[in-house]
């Protein structure tokens, strides 16, 4: 059959929510059913870092509820994504196999750069408009109940993404016991959140001109503005107007103007002052809320992924562009990057078959190269070790602690020792999968970096030929290669020990 | 134009003693002479046993605001003490005219068709007489329980709405010039038939004589030691409904709830006996059950007319009844082919009891048996003693589909039966929704999803009546199967919002009731007034059973003020009046009480020429707007929009079954001299009978042979 139905699963801080979609090579994506339902299992997670048992009782009983509805559509594909919540727990993995075993569902606790890269694709994906309107400075701003995620864009990349913690929710949780000591709610917002926006201005924003900014998910769209927006635009004026009839208002106000729950309305106040402290730093003209959820990225994502639609924008790039900026930020060689790059990916390329690695290891290796040396920046004595840190607390968009830790420990071991699987002990981060990816992405790292050892780009051109046992590398080089070979050998031995392929390199004839 | 007010109290009736007027047009059908008489006796029992429920619910209620202290007066300026002062002048009238009706006119004719009913025992004949004793004590003695009152035994518990034989009885051996009485009482068993068949006189004629009449003639075999000085037949109808009537306003829910330890469980507040009954006799029946002259009826006649049904269930007399009427086959559904192809062409419009319900219970049992059906979700209120449709629903759940359903356990009257279903569908693998705490579910909508070659498809039912294939046979309902995408959507959303999650962003068609419903038809009403205003021609038709939303009422004002012109078909309630100057002079109300109850609610707005047509389950009442969940929806195809305003201009040239609202709150009847009579339920049997008749005649001109299907056996 050409069609398929997708349940996506949000397990949020405030509501758990799904979407079941149907995709299709021939009309892409529809929507079947979309159903929500309002759980704070934020409030409990940010202040204690544990679910309360009844919380948990609940969102099985929910979850089990949208099995239920995902047969109604004979749905069988499911991705089930938890984000801040699980992220905050202290004991999400116990969290998860419970709900596995009562539920049948596999979570997945979403980094907080995965959660707001597939936000980011669900924007793009439906919007044409987006590829144009990223060639100016744009800020995507994605206010969520723990934290909000600001992405800068400009001339079609993007620059920098960061992520504050004062989201919605943990705004009302901090400030619950100060609410009734003001009359102005919405000034003590305000200032609570100041100091995080003054820092994102001055270290990030600079003077970048921001001509558009994009409001994600749908809780404004959904509630203040659900009437007036026309396009999905907002002006400037028109939120300021809506900003001030709106803030000073009690939550009971509220919930019955907009026909909300209150346990909404409660976050409106918090969410508006947000937008318009932002809006205020950007000091732009109008604000537009396409009114997309996660949820959508979730389908959208797998839809790409199993075919079913063409991505209109490449977000690999992205996450390149944005790794790429990290590597400037810590001063890394370009064109030695540049270098490595060339080579580690012609082997990466010739040996398809015999590493099994697909299209994410790909973009894995372009990170990791990229990253290889940002230790430096630190401690010359210490690469290795300062890169890893580094790489390990720096998000990367798009990629999950998981893939930002297999980048890390390749980085780590381009240097350093290989700690072999025996030596982790009962260090349980990386399951087998992983440490396996993490040293073939080694061994080629450790060949391509090896082959520009002197950063001179020696190497005009490679080709590789594959036959039986052997990868002959043919160097395309009118320079002086023997630091480069000379240095070689243990790279090449650890090369044959993950692949069991001998690596022989050779100058290409001239002519 | 200037703001007038148009919730003044003088613009509204009572809505109890709108109803009172509802139950005397119901009456005016037993008295009508040009009606079958067995019909006639059927009205008349109709009236009894609406009065019944009448008293249990709405006059319970009012007394419950009484004792509450409830102070507020109701839309037409009336507190609880003056509505209860004018329902017990105007129900006394309205049993008044029943027994009169009875009386004069019923029992004669009944007489001369050669079906006796002996109302007095003391009419049997020997030969009777002598039946009648044996009966008593083969059949009726044995399951007695005579019951006395004296010094050492109170005063017995006698049960809400049963019949019972009070009588004064005195000791055999009294000591001279001391005669002392003591009450005794017993119920008349509810175990055996009220009715019972004696031998007659006449070959060829049926006599019938009242159970109560058997057990007084032998009451004094009851008493062996006493002497019976007087013995009648009394009834009581007690406050016993543990439920709040949900039609009362919102702050007085929350006053009885306060007041409940002060409510008085199980007061009696009505007391019937016979007319001729022993004052002394009577005078204890009102003081034990401290009744107050305005809730005693004296009843000139056998008590608790219901039974008149079982006198029309009698074999034979068809001449002297309607004759059944078949409903007649829906013409898309005359074929062999699948229901879902069918839908997949066109909406596929119904009108029962004119055509046939069982598409409706085809629909579920298809979707049970169908591969590629997932889900089948449906609401259910009301369903019949063993009805198909739960035997489908579980039929469908034991096939591995995913059934859903909701049951509404507030329905009132039904509530045992109910539970009775869900815990049968549960047990058959249904996933059961008991309803929404503080709402009854009301709507009535089915969605059954389709998995086909190009995706997911919905195919949904909606109907202005219940999924209850008894009573459609009976009520006059409209429903509609489509596949719209947009409604489908909407219908799935409607199913999340039952079973408790968020309501969706936005409706695609579907009305919600009760956060959305009554702020739309103030648009839709209100967009009339707007286009009157400028001149453009405006008009609003609607169909319904009851009309008393003060908010509803208050725009339909202002529209007429407007010069909308309005015409309403409002069986029951109707608070509003029309002909007031400036305020309801283009409002023109009609009520038809016909064979058939009329059910359906059908909205017509003019629009400025793109009329809008709408149909579904709410009526324009408090309760249905604001208190219940109620699904109204548009009707886009344009044939069905035109069957429905046939249906709409039919029943509003109907001058046989008819009344109009006068001015002055009175219905009357039109002149029909010099007219074509119009009976719109006989038009629409007959059309719908033609239709179907025209689609079985049509020849078969293919000359394709067909491969047969193989036979597909019905569950049992």
């Amino acid at each position: 059959m050409a069609t398929t139905t997708f349940a996506a699963i949000d397990i949020g801080s405030y509501e758990v929510s799904m979407k079941i979609f149907e995709l299709s090579k021939k009309s892409g994506f529809r929507e079947l059913n979309d159903i929500r339902y309002k759980l704070e299992l934020g409030s409990g997670a940010y202040m204690e870092g544990k679910l309360d048992p009844g919380m948990v009782d609940y969102l099985c009983e929910i979850l089990l509820d949208f099995k239920r509805m995902m047969r109604e559509f004979g749905a069988e594909e499911y991705r089930a994504c938890a984000t801040s919540v699980f992220r905050e727990l202290m004991n999400p993995i116990i969290v998860q196999e419970q709900i596995f075993q009562r539920t049948g569902f596999r979570i997945e606790v979403l980094s907080n750069s995965e959660q707001h890269f597939l936000g980011y694709k669900s924007i793009a994906a439906i919007e044409t408009g987006f590829k144009k309107m990223i060639q100016k400075g744009t800020a995507i701003l994605d206010v969520g109940g723990g934290s909000l995620q600001v992405s800068l864009f400009d001339k079609d990349a993007l620059v920098t993404t960061q992520h504050l913690k004062i989201g919605s929710m943990r705004i009302r949780e901090r400030l619950r016991d100060l609410e009734k000591t003001t009359t102005h709610y919405d000034q003590l917002v305000a200032e609570f959140i100041r100091n995080d926006l003054t820092s994102f201005q001055r270290l990030y924003l600079k003077d970048r001109d921001i001509r558009n900014v994009i409001l994600m998910g749908d809780f404004l769209t959904d509630t203040i503005f659900h009437e007036d927006m026309k396009d999905s635009i907002i002006t400037k004026a028109e939120f300021t107007s809506r900003y001030e009839n709106t803030v000073h208002k009690s939550v009971q106000q509220l919930s019955e103007e907009m026909e909300i729950d209150p346990e909404y309305a409660n976050l409106v106040v918090p969410t508006m002052v947000i937008c318009k402290s932002f809006l205020d730093i950007f000091n732009a003209e109008s604000l537009w809320a396409p009114g997309m959820s996660l949820l959508d990225g979730i389908a959208y994502d797998f839809a790409e992924k199993k075919k079913y639609i063409k991505s209109v924008h490449n977000f690999e790039n992205d996450i390149l562009v944005a790794s790429r900026n990290i590597a400037k930020r810590f001063s890394s060689g370009k064109g030695h990057i540049q270098g490595t790059t060339a080579i580690a990916l012609a082997i990466f390329d010739s040996m398809k078959k015999i590493h099994g690695m697909g299209s994410r290891e790909r973009l894995l290796l372009q990170i990791a190269v990229q990253l290889h040396d940002c230790g430096k920046y630190i401690s010359m004595g210490d690469v290795s070790e300062c890169s890893y840190q580094i790489i390990m607390s720096t998000e990367i968009i798009g990629l999950s602690t998981q893939e930002r830790a297999i980048i890390a420990n390749a980085v780590r071991y381009n240097n350093a020792e290989f700690r072999y699987s025996s030596e982790y002990g009962n260090d349980t981060t990386l399951d087998r999968d992983k440490y396996l990816i993490i040293a073939k992405l080694t061994a080629i790292l450790r060949v391509a970096n090896a082959m520009d050892r002197s950063h001179y780009q020696k190497i005009e051109s490679i080709r590789t030929v594959l036959k039986d046992r052997e990868l002959s590398l043919i160097l395309d080089s009118s320079r002086d290669l023997s630091l480069e070979l000379g240095l070689l050998k243990d790279k090449v031995d650890f090369f044959e020990e993950v692949f069991g392929i001998r690596l022989s390199l050779r100058r290409k004839k001239k002519m | 134009m200037e703001k007038k007010n148009f919730d003044k109290p003088e613009y509204f009736v009572n809505r109890e003693l709108s109803w009172l007027k509802f139950d005397d047009r119901v009456l005016s059908e037993a008295r009508d002479k040009h009606l079958p008489l067995f019909e006639r006796l059927k009205f008349t029992s109709i009236t009894s046993s609406n009065l019944d429920e009448f008293y249990m619910v709405r006059v319970a209620s009012l007394k419950d605001q009484v004792h509450a202290g409830y102070t507020k007066t109701d839309i037409a300026g009336l507190t609880a003490k003056e509505q209860l002062k004018q329902i017990s002048l105007q129900t006394h009238e309205l049993v008044r005219d029943q027994y009169e009706v009875l009386n004069k006119s019923l029992l004669p004719a009944l007489e001369k068709a050669g079906m006796h009913l002996i109302t007095g025992h003391e009419n049997l004949t020997e030969k009777q007489a002598a039946f009648v004793d044996r009966y008593f004590e083969d059949s009726v003695y044995p399951v007695l329980t005579p019951m006395a009152m004296d010094s050492s035994r109170p005063f017995p518990l006698i049960r809400n709405k049963t019949l019972n034989i009070g009588a004064l009885i005195s000791k055999k051996d009294k000591k001279k010039g001391k005669e002392v009485l003591v009450f005794a009482t017993v119920q008349v068993p509810s175990v055996l038939p009220r009715v019972v068949i004696i031998p007659s006189a006449k070959e060829g004629d049926t006599t019938v004589i009242l159970l109560e009449q058997i057990i007084e003639r032998n009451i004094d075999k009851l008493f062996l030691s006493y002497n019976v000085v007087c013995a009648h037949p009394y009834r009581i109808m007690r406050n016993a409904d543990l439920t709040i009537d949900e039609d009362e306003a919102e702050d007085l829910l929350v006053e009885i709830k306060k007041q409940l330890k002060k409510r008085q469980w199980g007061e009696v507040i009505r007391l019937e006996v016979e007319k001729d009954i022993d004052e002394r006799l009577l005078s204890v029946l009102t003081t034990e059950f401290s009744i107050k002259e305005e809730d005693l009826f004296s009843i000139d006649g056998p008590l608790d007319l219901t039974m008149l049904m079982k006198v029309y269930a009698q074999e034979g007399y068809d001449e002297y009844k309607e004759p059944k009427y078949t409903p007649a086959p829906v013409p898309a559904f005359q074929n062999d082919r699948n229901l879902f192809d069918v839908i997949r062409e066109k909406d596929i419009f119904l009108h029962h009891p004119y055509m046939s319900f069982d598409p409706v219970v085809n629909f579920i049992r298809q979707s049970a048996k169908d591969p590629d059906v997932l889900a089948i979700k449906q609401t259910l209120y009301r369903v019949s003693g063993n009805s198909p449709i739960i035997a489908a629903l579980a039929q469908a759940a034991e096939n591995g589909k995913q059934v859903s359903v909701l049951v509404e356990l507030k329905a009132r009257f039904d509530e045992e039966n109910n539970i009775v279903w869900a815990q049968m569908l549960e047990k058959a693998g249904c996933h059961v929704i008991y309803g929404l705490v503080g709402l009854k579910t009301h709507s009535k909508i089915t969605l059954v999803v389709r998995r086909e070659e190009s995706g997911i498809r919905r195919y949904v039912h909606m109907a202005t009546g219940n999924y209850n294939d008894s009573t459609a046979k009976l009520y006059t309902d409209c429903g509609i199967f489509t596949c719209d995408e947009r409604i489908g959507e909407d219908a799935t959303a409607v199913f999340n919002m039952l079973s408790g999650y968020s309501e969706p962003k936005h409706w695609n068609k579907l009305i919600v009731a009760p956060i959305w419903m009554k702020d739309r038809f103030l648009k839709l009403i209100a967009r009339e007034a707007e286009n009157a205003r400028k001149g453009i021609p405006a008009a609003i038709t609607a169909k319904m059973n009851s009309l008393c939303d003060p908010v509803i009422m208050a725009a339909l004002y202002q529209a007429s003020a407007c010069g909308v012109t309005i015409n309403l078909l409002v069986r029951g309630i109707c608070c509003l009046k029309v002909g007031i100057p400036g305020v309801s002079e283009n409002i023109h109300v009609r009520s038809i009480v016909g064979n058939f109850l009329e059910h359906s609610r059908i909205f017509y707005f003019q629009n400025g020429g793109s009329e809008e047509i709408y149909m579904g389950s709410a009526d324009w009442m408090p309760r249905n707007l604001d208190r219940r969940v109620e699904i109204v929806f548009p009707v886009e195809d344009e044939d069905i929009k035109e069957e429905l305003k046939h249906i709409l201009d039919l029943e509003f040239r109907d001058n046989v079954k008819a009344h109009l609202l006068q001015p002055d709150g009175s219905y009357i009847k039109q002149d029909k001299r010099g007219k074509t009579l119009v009976n719109s339920q006989m038009e629409f049997c007959r059309e719908a009978t033609e239709q179907a008749e025209k689609i079985k005649k049509q020849p078969e001109h293919s000359r394709v042979f067909i491969p047969a299907e193989p036979m597909e056996m019905e569950e049992p």
